[in-house]
């Protein structure tokens, strides 16, 4: 090994066969088709995570100092909250995923991308239905179940765009070059066909033909945690298998890996969600059914993270130098470390004392942020100076970004998971005064708006970044840009 | 990948298998329950809300009170939340077939709130004031203690509390407390009466008195009022730290209005006893807005006293097999 496989355009073992300059050509007109509508994409969900992040660190800081911007209702805490959370998650989160899903969607079926204009369409639809819903929050009018505060007519908005978004995926893979449908496919097919089906069908259960009483937070909590792993978990493993192999020039470990990878995660993942109404008002049945879910989700986990360490081996010194190798192998690790997390305040035992705390915010957070995100991130990373013809412009830029949304992200998860512990702790001793329990969390709570200060250098820095590409001030040259300068022989190799 | 009919088929089929184990299946199960009810058909719960709980409701969802509190109580082996008084027993799906929005909430930077609103205060004054022989000579002193316990230790339901309101209120009380009746009765009527409890006293009262003894019906003998009653629930909406030293809740100023005092003054504006600091001036007073009513209505509509034969109280638990000998 002399270099990374960005530098050679090494062909990536299973799915592109043979690599000729028919091929390179056929490559760089598939990423120019598929330019514009990703753009879009990329910067809506940009502009939502700078606002995301504005509305974070406002609802962090007022957490732990409540008087401070009290007074306006537009807000006040309860509504800045889920606008942060509705932003990250159908603005930045969902955009994001879904411009990365269609580059790789259209160099995966190694076809030009057909009908831009449905795509764009789709996008514009989708960023109006996250500024309606968002501007509704933020008034007042919610419909009061997590992550589906959105109003219905913002609601409706969204599965249109939504729609528009899905048929034109459908189509492309419809057209697509004969031959292997690799593993990413998979995952991005099942991202695309699980989403509407999903928000279809909380939609109908809360608010078309609502169910009764505790029905309603069960499905809330069914919606949410698939919304979290089928959603967002298969977009990212999607994307992390994509591009660990191709940023080092090897393929995929095991296909068989791959494969059970994929539908143990389906049909386990989809399982989950009960788990967090533990002792609730509910049969036990459903609690238990989800906890021995949650735990059978080590397999897929245990699976995956297998073949991505088995692929990486004896590659690791690589992410000195690519920055798309650094943010996926991040988030990566982060989704062994959530699923694990996840399994752990999943057992009874542990359930007791870290439900109703912070703890559960802590594991949003990592699944949301240190995992998704950070792939996303990754994927960006390799995909812009695809589509804009320039690399990025600094190098530190980039490293600025990578450190302090590792740190941040980081410290935010350790906090809130560990002041969760203690918050329980303290809960569950009946000698301690309410309100001595809410104190004991104050300094956590500070610590986490620190945190949001780190990723907001981040988000801004990487903002900055991608303003610079965008306006056509990337650089031209014929490498991409490293990290890190080439050493000779890097790592050893192999 | 020869075919792809299996991976279709797989996706479609496994989360159609999620779809229907976790919410079809549940939903056949104890999607639709009816009420509780005696022998008798009577003694039905829960009750429908009434249209002020429901607009409550929505406001306590555009304000997010959910994400800070919850309302659910454990079974005792599933933490505290017994022994912290959140409540006698623990919840079950029954208790909220009537419920506008379930807020099971995940989070609990403030209390437990599904028992709020259930006041045994005002069954034991009422209780005082139909025996109100000697509680009506009791000196007002004998009450200060408790009463101070009870401001600060809100989620505990304070037991002495009655006699010095009773002493100063008794007409006001007697209006009130006409139907006393067993307690599991009162329990019953308790969540379509208690909204409206703190307002009717107000309204029996003369128009001629004076408007802080107009409220009497729910105050410490400092003046201040009782926890749990319509006029704390204002009281700490507006400032919470007033109740409070070290709460985190934020203050929800814009569901009051602030306005000249004109006549004698409205009953429901905020009292301010034990802290002028915030009180608004001479000849101004802060009144709740139509949301803010519906909000407290809301609040004073959580009550899961009710017993329910499938989420036996701890104490219940444990008589319970007397109770079957006899039978």
């Amino acid at each position: 090994m002399s270099m990374p496989a960005e530098l050679t355009q090494e062909p990536l073992g299973d799915v592109e066969v043979t690599t000729s300059d028919v091929e390179r050509v056929e490559r760089a007109l598939i990423d120019a088709s598929t330019r514009l509508p990703v753009l879009v994409f990329y910067t809506s969900a940009i502009a939502w995570l700078l606002l995301a992040t504005l509305l974070g660190i406002l609802a962090s800081f007022k957490m732990h100092s409540p008087d401070f911007l009290s007074g306006p209702p537009f807000l006040t805490w309860g509504r800045i909250r889920p606008a942060h959370l509705n932003a990250l998650i159908y603005g930045w989160g969902s955009m994001a995923g879904m411009g990365t899903a269609i580059w790789l969607m259209a160099r995966l079926c190694r076809t030009t991308l057909r009908h831009p204009l449905l795509l764009i369409a789709g996008g514009a639809f989708w960023n109006l239905g996250v500024l309606m819903g968002i501007g509704a929050i933020v008034a007042g009018n919610t419909t009061g179940y997590e992550w589906l505060e959105f109003p219905g007519f913002s609601a409706f908005t969204l599965f249109i765009a939504y729609l528009l978004i899905m048929t034109w995926a459908l189509i492309m893979f419809r057209y697509r070059r004969r031959g292997h449908v690799y593993i990413t496919q998979w995952y991005l097919l099942g991202a695309f066909l699980w989403f509407p089906w999903l928000y279809a069908a909380t939609q109908i259960m809360l608010f078309i033909f609502p169910v009764q009483g505790v029905m309603q937070a069960a499905v809330n909590w069914w919606f949410a945690n698939n919304l979290l792993f089928l959603w967002f978990g298969s977009i990212g493993l999607g994307t992390a298998y994509y591009m660990i192999p191709k940023v080092i020039g090897r393929p995929v470990h095991s296909y068989y890996l791959a494969a059970i990878g994929f539908w143990s995660f389906a049909l386990f993942s989809s399982w989950t969600g009960m788990q967090r109404l533990i002792d609730g008002p509910f049969p036990a049945w459903m609690i238990t059914a989800s906890i021995a879910a949650a735990i059978l989700t080590i397999i897929p986990v245990a699976t995956v993270g297998l073949n991505h360490h088995m692929t990486m081996r004896n590659h690791f010194p690589l992410m000195r130098y690519s920055p798309t190798l650094r943010f996926t192998v991040f988030g990566a690790i982060a989704y062994t470390a959530f699923s694990i997390v996840g399994v752990l305040i999943s057992l009874r035992s542990m359930a007791r004392i870290v439900h109703f705390t912070e703890a559960s915010m802590g594991y949003t957070y990592m699944g949301l942020y240190a995992f998704f995100t950070m792939v996303t991130f990754g994927s960006m990373y390799y995909i812009v100076p695809r589509l804009v013809g320039r690399e990025w412009r600094y190098a530190s830029l980039i490293k600025l970004h990578f450190w302090a949304s590792a740190y941040g992200i980081g410290l935010m998860v350790l906090l809130l998971l560990v002041g969760g512990f203690v918050q329980g702790l303290n809960l569950n001793d009946p000698t301690l005064a309410f309100s001595e329990t809410t104190q004991t969390i104050l300094p956590y709570l500070r610590g986490c708006t620190l945190s949001w200060i780190l990723l907001i250098v981040s988000h801004c820095v990487f903002a900055f970044h991608f303003g610079l590409m965008l306006l056509g001030f990337g650089r031209t040259a014929s490498v991409p840009t490293f990290l890190n300068p080439l050493e000779p022989n890097p790592g050893g190799g192999h | 990948m020869k075919g792809l009919q299996p991976l279709f088929l797989g996706i479609f089929g496994i989360f159609a298998f999620s779809w229907l184990g976790m919410t079809v299946v549940p939903n056949l199960q104890i999607g639709s329950l009816n009420p509780q009810t005696d022998e008798d058909g009577g003694d039905a719960y829960p009750v429908p809300p009434s249209g002020m709980v429901v607009r409550g409701a929505r406001v306590y969802a555009s304000n997010g009170c959910v994400y800070c509190h919850s309302q659910q109580v454990r079974p005792e082996y599933g933490g505290s939340d017994i022994e912290r008084h959140w409540g006698e027993r623990r919840s079950a799906p029954r208790d909220y077939i009537f419920e506008p929005i379930v807020f099971l909430g995940k989070m609990r930077i403030g209390p437990d709130l599904a028992n709020v609103g259930h006041q045994p205060a005002v069954e034991e004054k009422k209780a005082a004031a139909s025996s109100s022989g000697p509680a009506a000579g009791a000196p007002p002193a004998a009450g200060q203690p408790a009463a101070a316990t009870a401001a600060t230790a809100v989620a505990t339901p304070p037991t002495a509390v009655a006699a010095s309101p009773a002493a100063l209120a008794s007409p006001a009380l007697a209006a009130t407390a006409a139907p006393v009746s067993p307690s599991p009765a009162v329990n019953a009527a308790a969540p379509a009466t208690v909204p409206a409890t703190g307002v009717q006293a107000a309204v029996t009262v003369p128009t001629s008195l004076p408007a802080a003894i107009a409220n009497v019906a729910g105050l410490t003998a400092s003046g201040e009022p009782l926890p749990n009653t319509a006029a704390w629930h204002h009281r700490h909406l507006f400032n919470p730290r007033s109740i409070t030293d070290d709460s985190n809740m934020p203050a929800y100023r814009f569901l009051y209005e602030k306005r000249r005092i004109s006549g004698t003054g409205s009953y429901d504006s905020i009292n301010f006893a034990g802290d002028e600091a915030e009180a608004p001036g001479e000849g101004w007073e802060i009144v709740p807005s139509y949301d803010a009513k519906c909000l407290v209505a809301y609040l004073m509509s959580r009550d899961q006293s009710h017993p329910l034969k499938e989420a036996k109280s701890p104490v219940t638990l444990a008589s319970a097999p007397g109770k079957e000998a006899q039978k």
